[in-house]
């Protein structure tokens, strides 16, 4: 990360005090420069490194076939790691000599589909991991976990008998029950309709907080990583791009690919001239050190670009998308580069209009031009 | 346009509707044969024969179940989840014992294990000169043949459940921290039920209904008494009262299968795909599973096809192959193929209806075609013999009966290919072409007839290959002096005339073999 190094005006400490609130516990899990590959030109995995703290909750997002569910897999102990260890707890459960087998490791899983045993009923699903525990002990386990989850009164019921958030809720009382030392989701919300999707997001994230869970979730959509973690991993073709705060990863993504990933994007060509960047909607700080006459790109985001009805403005509107709480205008410069900016719901402005655009960054972004720089 | 419609569909419905009186005529005659018999008859037959018969039959059905499971789930599980050198020719050659009808594979197993035999022979050389094996002729011996005749079915259903299990529900127990034997016995299996106890519904139908195997190793099942009914003591109202039982037999496993398939089918257990992790194999494990593989396929499919091939060469066996050799072969081939041809037009008005008119009555007519389902060969020549002698007597021993009670047989097994084929095109498709101007009866032609041309040829070719094979109904039926190949081989292994036999079971395997290609074609998900 040392390409892009940011300003950090004062939004970045908020960023920062909820991190924080987590940083005197040990690691719970650590991963050590692992790779794995399902064929061996091709690793899924390279190289990657990085530690959870006890209590956390760590999203994994990127999109499809960048190798977060392969890492799910290997922290689970299903795949083995090519190169680099696996620590739990302070031990190595991973390496490429030896694999502890998952069902040595306490760990908890929900799958995308809930996998829930077709031939047991709720209780039943819930209590399979307790089977070492006498009776008794593991009927109050469970009552336990059905009340925190408002499973009570289904106890009776198959899968097959219950909704979709009900089974999910299911899938995630028969991890948790058995006090995983680390809690694992792959997609857990991708099979809900989005309303659903939402009120379990809220109702996981609540509990997990309460029993204090460490918990890893893969998931490819953004929102759905801003609204559940402490800190986001965003990977990107088997490689780490960037591990940070959700704030962090939106207002500061260190790779142009991060700033795209997370959120509407638009990278405007600049050239330093002076100590300046100077492009066509304005001139920003040079935050990178770049030096005199390099060209580079500002990230802008649609919250940034404000807009004025100008007739004397040459910047026009093309395109408006109404998003319900905002409308999305989608803007062309005169030299033909795209910006959008975000307005609120009732500024309607027709398509054509010429417009003037108001940045303005509490925070400036720079990649040098061309291609886009690696960690 | 409006006015066609209806008066085409009627003639088609009127074709469907004799096709499932051709079916239920003969069924409802002999039940009524069996019911209308004196008391005496009924109370003679259930003190003399039917216990002995009951229990001789269902206690070779479960023995075969028990043994087909065994053979069956392990090898299904060896070549899914195990990894070795040769595994992928073991998953296909696991099937093979299917083109084997059963008489071929018990008239090798007399031999084989009968008295003076190469097994005998080999046992006596290691356990002394006394020792004596299991005669083919007994409960064990036909329950071994019937096994291993049999496994591959429950192997084909449980490798394919296996194959598309979701390997989510292990990982899952896994992460429960359950072992490998706990994870086997609480979620694979339970899981892999239906599938097998489909396999098992099989295997159960094929072992009640099965003549070949028994009449050659001279084992009393019900089926079997019911030809000897026949024949023996030409009586027809004692055999129809034996066949009701078994009908009755083999609809109540049926039910049993279908309550069992209704209380799991919620078992959604196919998900995301993710091929399964194979154990990998040392070179000790790779010549365990080897040889264990090799013993079961040898004794079902190798050791047979061996013999049946040396004898074939024998001078006894080449002499043999002369011109009515080839007029057995004629009559097979001419048989098969007006049965498959009636077979398949009769089905399809049946299906099609059924599937795009889902009326109360055409689907009853498509029900009523299935049942034949239950109906064993010798039930099914009964039921046509007694309802021709009654009707129409002309055609007795005519080709006419015979290909009667082919079709009556083996309409379910066609109607198994014709359905899906029919069900998958969308209705929209021939809706489509209404609108671009074509008739309903130049739809059918140019759109629904080159659509599910493939399931027609799956069709016709195995209900092609079963007539080859039929063994009971061709010999109570045919005309007199009309031998077919599989009528050679049970007579001449009758008389234990191996080497005469062997050319035309040889034939019988050897044209088999295309069927199991088309089979597995259909359901051969392959990794």
């Amino acid at each position: 990360m040392n390409t892009p190094a940011q300003t950090r005006p004062s939004t970045t400490d908020q960023c920062h005090a909820r991190t924080h609130l987590f940083s005197p516990a040990a690691p719970i899990l650590e991963l050590r420069s692992i790779s794995c590959a399902y064929d061996s030109s091709r690793p899924a995995v390279r190289d990657m490194s990085f530690s959870v703290r006890e209590g956390e909750i760590l999203c994994l997002l990127g999109p499809s076939g960048c190798g977060k569910t392969t890492v799910l897999r290997a922290i689970a102990g299903f795949e083995p790691v090519r190169s680099g260890e696996v620590l739990l707890s302070g031990r190595v459960v991973s390496s490429p000599s030896e694999t502890v087998p998952t069902e040595h490791r306490r760990i908890g899983m929900v799958f995308q589909e809930y996998a829930l045993f077709p031939h047991l009923r709720v209780t039943d699903n819930i209590a399979f991991g307790l089977n070492h525990l006498p009776q008794a002990e593991r009927r109050r386990r469970v009552d336990e976990m059905l009340c925190l989850t408002g499973l009570e009164g289904f106890e009776r019921r198959f899968p097959h008998e219950l909704s979709g958030g009900q089974q999910q809720r299911v899938a995630l009382s028969r991890a948790l029950v058995q006090n995983p030392v680390l809690l694992l989701m792959d997609e857990p919300f991708s099979n809900l309709d989005p309303d659903m999707a939402s009120r379990m997001r809220q109702e996981v994230h609540a509990l997990l907080r309460q029993m204090k869970t460490t918990s890893i979730m893969v998931t490819h959509d953004h929102d759905e990583a801003f609204a559940m973690a402490d800190r986001i991993a965003v990977l990107n073709q088997g490689v780490l791009e960037q591990m940070d705060s959700p704030e962090l990863i939106y207002h500061l993504p260190a790779t142009r690919f991060v700033a795209d990933f997370v959120g509407q994007a638009d990278f405007i060509a600049g050239q330093i001239h002076q100590g300046l960047v100077h492009t066509e909607i304005g001139t920003f700080p040079n935050t990178i050190n770049a030096s005199e006459g390099d060209h580079v790109a500002v990230m802008i985001r649609p919250d940034d670009v404000h807009l004025l009805p100008n007739k004397s403005a040459d910047p026009r509107i093309v395109a408006r998308q109404f998003r319900g709480s905002e409308n999305l205008y989608r803007v062309q410069l005169p030299s033909g580069q795209i910006v959008h900016s975000s307005e609120s719901s009732t500024s309607v402005y027709q398509e054509g209009t010429s417009v003037e655009l108001r940045v303005s960054a509490t925070h400036t972004v720079l990649f040098q031009a061309e291609t886009p720089p690696r960690p | 346009m409006i006015a066609v419609r209806p008066s085409s569909l009627s003639s088609l419905q009127l074709v469907a509707l004799a096709s499932a009186a051709l079916v239920l005529l003969p069924l409802i005659y002999i039940t009524t044969l069996a019911l209308s018999a004196d008391p005496a008859v009924w109370s003679r037959l259930w003190t003399t024969r039917v216990p002995e018969l009951l229990w001789n039959t269902i206690s070779l059905a479960c023995a075969v179940v028990l043994l087909a499971l065994v053979l069956g789930v392990s090898t299904a599980w060896i070549v899914t989840r195990c990894e070795f050198p040769g595994r992928r020719l073991w998953e296909v050659a696991l099937v093979l014992p299917l083109a084997m009808p059963t008489f071929v594979l018990a008239y090798v197993f007399n031999y084989l294990l009968g008295f003076g035999g190469p097994v005998e022979a080999l046992w006596q050389m290691l356990a002394g000169p006394q020792a004596r094996i299991f005669s083919p002729q007994s409960f064990l011996g036909v329950t071994v043949v019937m096994g291993l005749a049999t496994f591959p079915f429950i192997y084909l259903l449980t490798r394919s459940a296996l194959l598309n299990f979701n390997v989510s529900f292990e990982e899952i127990a896994r992460t429960c921290g359950a072992s490998p034997l706990r994870r086997i016995i609480s979620v694979t299996l339970p899981l892999l039920r239906p599938s097998i106890v489909a396999g098992v519904a099989l295997v159960i139908l094929y072992v009640v209904s099965d003549f070949g195997a028994v009449s050659l190793l001279r084992y009393q099942t019900l089926t079997y008494a019911v030809f000897q009914q026949m024949t023996g003591q030409l009586d027809n109202q004692a055999a129809s009262i034996l066949s009701v039982l078994l009908v009755i037999l083999a609809l109540l496993f049926l039910v049993t299968e279908r309550w069992f398939r209704r209380k799991s089918r919620f078992y959604q257990t196919a998900g995301r795909y993710r091929a399964p992790q194979r154990i990998r194999c040392n070179w000790l494990q790779t010549v365990g599973l080897t040889a264990s593989l090799a013993m079961i396929l040898g004794a079902a499919f190798g050791v047979p096809v061996c013999l049946l091939i040396l004898w074939s060469l024998s001078p006894e066996a080449l002499v043999i192959l002369d011109a009515r050799f080839f007029g057995f072969v004629w009559n097979s081939a001419v048989l098969a193929t007006l049965a498959a041809t009636a077979g398949v037009l009769i089905g399809l008005p049946l299906a099609y209806l059924a599937s795009r008119k889902p009326t109360w009555l055409n689907t009853g007519c498509l029900q009523a075609a299935y049942a034949g389902y239950v109906l064993p060969g010798p039930v099914a020549a009964l039921a046509v013999l007694v309802l021709c002698l009654n009707l129409i007597p002309v055609v007795y021993g005519t080709v006419l009966v015979l290909i009667i009670a082919y079709v009556l047989h083996f309409l379910p097994a066609g109607l198994q290919s014709l359905e899906p084929a029919i069900q998958q095109i969308t209705p929209n498709l021939e809706e489509v072409a209404r609108t671009l101007g074509l008739s309903a009866r130049e739809t059918v032609r140019q759109v629904t007839l080159p659509l599910i041309r493939n399931g027609i040829i799956v069709a016709w070719v195995l209900i092609f290959l079963q007539t080859m094979k039929e063994l009971p109904a061709t010999l109570l039926l045919r005309p007199v002096g009309f031998d077919t190949l599989a009528i050679r081989v049970w007579l001449e292994a009758s008389e234990e005339y191996y080497q005469l036999a062997a050319p035309s079971a040889l034939l019988i395997v050897l044209v088999g073999l295309p069927a199991l290609g088309l089979l597995l074609s259909r359901d051969w998900r392959a990794a």
